[in-house]
């Protein structure tokens, strides 16, 4: 272990100095190789798409959505569908000019590509009917009267046809208020074959529908998955804006940091190239912009910015003992590189474990961002510094630094006193009293989405609003679950079947959360009583299959596939709460293990509440998992770098109490464990063992001097604190912006991402040094001097 | 390899978590017997059984009892304030029952069922099931075929008649127990009847313990279903039925006549009050000092009538589409405006509220008030 740990650290000394060599040798060609792969890659980057596809986001190998996928031909009537909401503003829909309206809408719905024709349906179209029973049988027709013509009567008969439909509830809504165009959407279309294109849907639905016919009298509402994908793509545009909002306040700050303008532009450049780097390799890639990976850029630049600013303060130091541009600048590479590198590679690793969780969105945006750490080595500690050789820092930075160096009094020896023993105990009794808060408190943590509605978006937002007017005013829950049942061809009828699908309904009326279900034994109980004048008593599944096979002569979509072996069971929730949906698996799970057969099998799950449930097992599990592996790869990089399971604690303690900070926040905040915020962990340990890293260089630089830990400390924040702290600022700069991105879990990640740097920050300059105060104070000087001295053989 | 571990731990963690979680209603009991076909599985106890589709509602003594789907009878001591669900061995539709006296009851339902209580309704056993009855109506059949073929002085078409009848027994024995009986009727812990579709009429001189199938010898040739038996404070008895069909017995249910029908549409219910009342489809009601003179009753609704009850010299008419309606022949009016659209099916008195039961389950409102019409 030691032998190789030995080995590796030569490599990565020998490399250091070969790559030194390299680049302030041959400076004029490395720029110029630069200045084309920028190009090359700022071309690729400018092609870029945005990307939201529905697959990404769930976990695909979960048995769940195997299933689903499996049957996703034949469920398809059932998912994908639109619904626009026409509502009266005053009065009901028994007026001449809100028909009219309807009935325009309904329409202009008709020609939108991608929309099944044959299967919309509101009161206005021709598959929807009402039907009575007489004396002579069945008698029905068209909801809207054949002679309809605005009039009174018509608008009273319109109203009879309504009741007698059965559609209220459904297309009309229960105080009549308003009415329904269901609009059923293709995935691909069936000339084409193309994919649906959800954002050019989602503004044909505002520019054809929502703003010619939205007046004082009519409002219009609009839901369904075509629709959130759509405003997240949009929402999502907003990001441009805040990158340019954090790039202008970096700017500023790192101005009023550095003193300098070109310590100001190189860095800033240098991170914007690797910005670029970034999304050119990720679109020579094939990968798209998701509404997740869309925030990466950020947190490269932000990575970049203070990597950046070490280098430029490093720079400004050598240059304030007297070396000149070029000097300088090598000295700062040499400095910075190991330390530099293990944060950065540590940072990609935290990264990388994000690909144990099986949801595309999360491995892709493991993917962007390691590729942008990467991509950080090669311009912020290459060609930074090699930039930093000709233009230097200034004459008024290099001025400041040395009054710094010079200065005997400073804020920073405020923190010292962590430094010292009385200091370091107060702070880690009050980091422990924190921690068994932060335990309490994260008791309360959960997995899967909190919010009603649709949890991409925020509560307040339009969509949320309309989804909202739904709930209200119609009898549909928006958290649907359903459950495959599948059977031999032609079987998924049979009494045997039906019956059992009954009980499951039953039996699932008695699981909390759960308000109503649907499936064909519905239809056929209730077209039974039909055939039977429409009588109570006879609303059963018949155990004549003459009677069953009568029932079923005519079946609203999406209830049996063609072939008749598949039965979809579908359940209307009151939430989408974790607990809500691991009941209703553990039920069905409970009734298919008793009834499962070579004939029936009672499959998990679809609809957007099925795929939710999915998501949260494997979010459930691979919580746990992602955390041992980020914080083992973070210690296992610290131990090779440091040698000392001790200077491992004192770096990775901090880091811990963050992470248990975060739980507890998000407990409170009432934000989950989900798709969104899993990845948050990962990239806060990642990043923020940054600040530990390079604190512990320079403290372990100063004890092999000799001095005391209170003055190395001292010595180790007049050189490198303030850098430190500007890195923590500029990072939560870079996110702190998303928490007004109109995409809630954007907001998440923000709040979190910001607190986590910042908190980070924080342990790195109290608690590092207290913990490594306690850890080291019985060890006395000599042992110190010895590790400190390993480190650098 | 940690990480297998690990994967271990969850595996053992997702056992321990679903074996923790507490599944309400999935009682150990409730799908262990062998036949999962819902004449063998007991009702399952549903916190959510009075919202359950339930069509019929009765008084054994003080106490309310209701059924519906799924085998679920709901039981109340305190006037409908709190209910629950009695052991019933099936879970099959339940479409009526009715109580002699505070213990002895009887329930009907979907697949010939017919269930026996001895105790207010809290258990139930199993009297009859569609199997039974099949090959009871055909062992029954034969016998007096038999019986007939032996007597010289049987009229050719009787003998036809009834060869007739034994075909159709045979073959409905072969479709298996599909039809449901729709109603039932006990004149004391001994005598009663039960009747339903294609014009199933059983009678009982023992409390259930046997039955004799009549339906064959009623008058009614194309075997129309029969929805409703009524027995008048004079000893007559009704059974109102599809297709206008309406029948009287004079002699405690042995010989049945049919009566002309004001109608040809079907009936589903009869009451009386200050007469008969006879209701049915699309709201047509009908009044008869006799049951042999049929008058026509306006209502303002056409919505079919599926229920009526007397309440002292109220009649009230519940019906699809959540019809309530309170008079007498002089004229109905709504109780109230129909919240939801929902139907009810039948009601029950208790104390000083009304106990409305139908498609929402069970609601409870309050009395009409007397001689209000």
């Amino acid at each position: 272990m030691k032998r190789l740990t030995l080995s590796i650290l030569g490599l990565v000394k020998g490399s250091e100095q070969l790559i030194e060599r390299l680049m302030f040798h041959r400076r004029r060609t490395l720029l110029a190789l630069f200045a084309l792969i920028t190009l090359l890659l700022g071309w690729q980057a400018s092609q870029i798409r945005p990307d939201a596809s529905f697959v990404k986001m769930i976990p695909t190998e979960h048995p769940y959505v195997e299933n689903y996928l499996n049957y996703r031909d034949d469920l398809a009537g059932l998912g994908n569908s639109v619904r626009v909401v026409v509502a009266a503003t005053d009065g009901d829909i028994f007026t001449a000019s809100f028909q009219e309206t309807l009935r325009k809408v309904t329409d202009e719905l008709f020609f939108l590509p991608g929309v099944d024709r044959s299967a919309l349906a509101s009161i206005w179209t021709p598959n929807v009917r009402w039907t009575e029973v007489t004396e002579e049988g069945f008698v029905g027709g068209p909801v809207i009267p054949d002679d309809y013509d605005g009039s009174p009567a018509a608008l009273e008969n319109l109203r009879t046809n309504i009741l007698r439909s059965g559609q209220v509830g459904r297309l009309v809504a229960n105080d009549f208020g308003s009415a329904i165009v269901q609009v059923p959407l293709f995935d691909r279309d069936p000339e084409s074959g193309a994919a649906l294109d959800y954002q050019q849907l989602s503004h044909l639905l505002e520019t054809l529908v929502r703003q010619p016919y939205e007046s004082d009298a009519v409002r219009i509402h609009i839901t369904g998955f075509a629709k959130v994908v759509g405003d997240l793509i949009d929402g999502a545009r907003d990001v441009a804006l805040f990158f340019a909002v954090a790039f202008g306040v970096t700017l500023v700050l790192l101005y009023l940091y550095s003193g300098s303008l070109s310590g100001t532009l190189i860095p800033l450049g240098c991170s914007l190239v690797a910005v670029v780097w970034q999304l050119g390799l990720l679109r020579l890639l094939g990968y798209g912009l998701d509404p997740y990976s869309m925030l990466v850029p950020f947190l490269v630049f932000a990575i970049a910015v203070s990597h950046g600013v070490q280098v430029v303060n490093t720079v400004a130091q050598e240059a304030a003992q007297g070396a000149d541009n070029v000097l300088a600048a090598r000295r700062a590479f040499r400095a910075l590189y190991i330390p530099g590198l293990t944060a950065l590679l540590s940072d990609g690793l935290g990264f990388v474990t994000l690909m144990v969780i099986q949801i595309q969105v999360i491995q892709d945006l493991a993917i962007a961002a390691s590729i942008g750490v990467a991509v950080i080595i090669l311009t912020n500690l290459l060609l930074l510094p090699l930039l930093m050789s000709w233009c230097g820092v200034g004459a008024r930075a290099i001025a400041r630094a040395k009054r710094a160096t010079a200065s005997t009094r400073s804020a920073w020896a405020l923190l010292t006193v962590f430094a010292r023993p009385r200091g370091a105990t107060v702070a880690l009794l009050v980091a422990a009293g924190m921690a068994l808060a932060g335990l309490q408190l994260s008791t309360g943590l959960k997995i899967g989405d909190l919010d009603s509605g649709a949890p991409e978006l925020r509560k307040d937002s339009r969509y949320n609003l309309d989804n909202a007017f739904v709930t209200e005013n119609y009898s549909t829950s928006s958290d649907v679950f359903v459950v495959m049942v599948t059977t031999a061809p032609e079987q998924c009828s049979s009494f045997a079947t039906l019956e059992r699908v009954d009980r499951l309904q039953h039996y699932l009326t008695n699981v909390p959360g759960v308000q109503s279900s649907l499936s064909l034994a519905d239809v056929s109980e209730r077209v039974t009583a039909g055939l039977n004048e429409g009588s109570l008593k006879w609303r059963s599944v018949s155990r004549n299959q003459f009677v069953i096979n009568a029932s079923l002569a005519y079946v609203p979509g999406g209830l049996m596939n063609t072939d008749c072996s598949l039965l979809p069971l579908i359940m209307f929730l009151d939430d989408h709460k974790a607990e809500t949906l691991s009941r209703v698996t553990a039920s069905v799970k409970a009734f298919a293990a008793r009834h499962d057969s070579d004939a029936i099998q009672f499959r998990l799950a679809a609809g957007n509440s099925g795929i939710e449930a999915a998501t949260n097992e494997v979010i459930g599990t691979a919580q746990y998992k992602m955390l041992l592996m980020v914080y083992g790869v973070v210690s296992l990089l610290c131990l090779l770098t440091f040698r000392s399971l001790r200077t491992v604690i004192c770096i990775i303690l901090p880091l811990a109490l963050t992470s248990l900070l975060c739980q507890a926040l998000m407990a409170t905040l009432g934000i989950g464990v989900k798709v969104a915020t899993l990845p948050v962990i990962a990239l806060g340990v990642g990043i923020g063992v940054d600040y530990g890293i390079y604190i512990y260089t320079k403290l372990n630089s100063f004890l092999l001097q000799g001095q005391s830990l209170p003055d190395a400390y001292l010595a180790t924040l007049r050189t490198t604190g303030k850098s430190v702290a500007f890195t923590g600022l500029t990072l939560a700069i870079g996110v702190v912006l998303w928490v007004f991105s109109p995409i809630k879990f954007q907001a998440d990640m923000g709040i979190l991402l910001t607190f986590m740097f910042l908190w980070n920050m924080l342990g790195a300059l109290i608690l590092l040094p207290a913990l490594t105060c306690v850890l080291y104070r019985h060890s006395g000087a000599r042992v110190r001097q010895k590790e400190t001295s390993d480190l650098l053989s | 390899m940690g990480f297998n571990v690990q994967g271990r731990f969850r595996r053992l963690f997702m056992l321990l978590g679903i074996s923790t979680l507490s599944l309400p209603g999935l009682a150990a009991d409730s799908f262990a017997t062998e036949g999962f076909d819902r004449l063998q599985v007991p009702t399952l106890v549903s916190q959510r059984a009075t919202q359950s589709l339930l069509l019929d509602i009765d008084t054994a003594g003080e106490r309310l009892v209701a059924v519906g789907e799924q085998g679920v009878v709901l039981l109340s001591d305190d006037q409908g304030e709190r209910w629950r669900q009695g052991a019933v061995p099936v879970s099959v539709l339940l479409t009526a029952v009715h109580f002699v006296d505070a213990q002895q009851g009887w329930a009907v339902g979907h697949d010939g069922t017919v269930l026996h209580s001895a105790d207010g309704g809290a258990s139930w056993s199993l009297q009859l099931d569609g199997n039974e009855l099949n090959t009871l109506r055909v062992k029954q059949l034969e016998a007096e075929l038999e019986a007939l073929r032996l007597d010289a002085e049987a009229a050719p078409m009787v003998l036809e008649a009834l060869e007739y009848a034994l075909e159709d027994a045979r073959f409905t024995q072969e479709e298996g127990p599909h039809m449901p009986l729709l109603d039932v009727w006990f004149a004391d812990s001994q005598h009663g009847f039960v009747l339903g579709a294609y014009g199933q009429l059983l009678r009982t001189l023992d409390g259930g313990r046997s039955w004799q199938t009549l339906g064959h010898q009623l008058p009614n040739p194309d075997r129309f279903h029969l929805n409703s038996l009524l027995a008048t404070r004079s000893g007559d008895l009704y059974i109102a039925g599809e297709a206008g069909l309406l029948l009287r017995s004079r002699d405690a249910g042995r010989t049945w006549a049919a009566l002309e029908s004001p109608y040809d549409g079907s009936f589903f219910a009869m009451a009386e009050l200050d007469g008969l009342y006879l209701m049915g489809l699309r709201g047509n009601l009908f009044h008869s000092p006799d049951g042999e003179h049929w008058q026509a009753l306006e209502l303002d609704s056409s919505a079919t009538l599926n229920n009526a009850l007397a309440v002292g010299k109220t009649l009230l008419l519940l019906g699809q589409g959540g019809l309530l309606q309170a008079g007498n022949r002089a004229g109905f009016a709504p109780l109230q405006q129909p919240r939801s659209r929902q139907s009810l099916s039948a009601a029950a008195v208790a104390g000083a509220r009304l106990i409305v039961v139908g498609e929402g389950g069970i609601q409870r409102k309050d009395m009409p008030q007397e001689g209000a019409q």
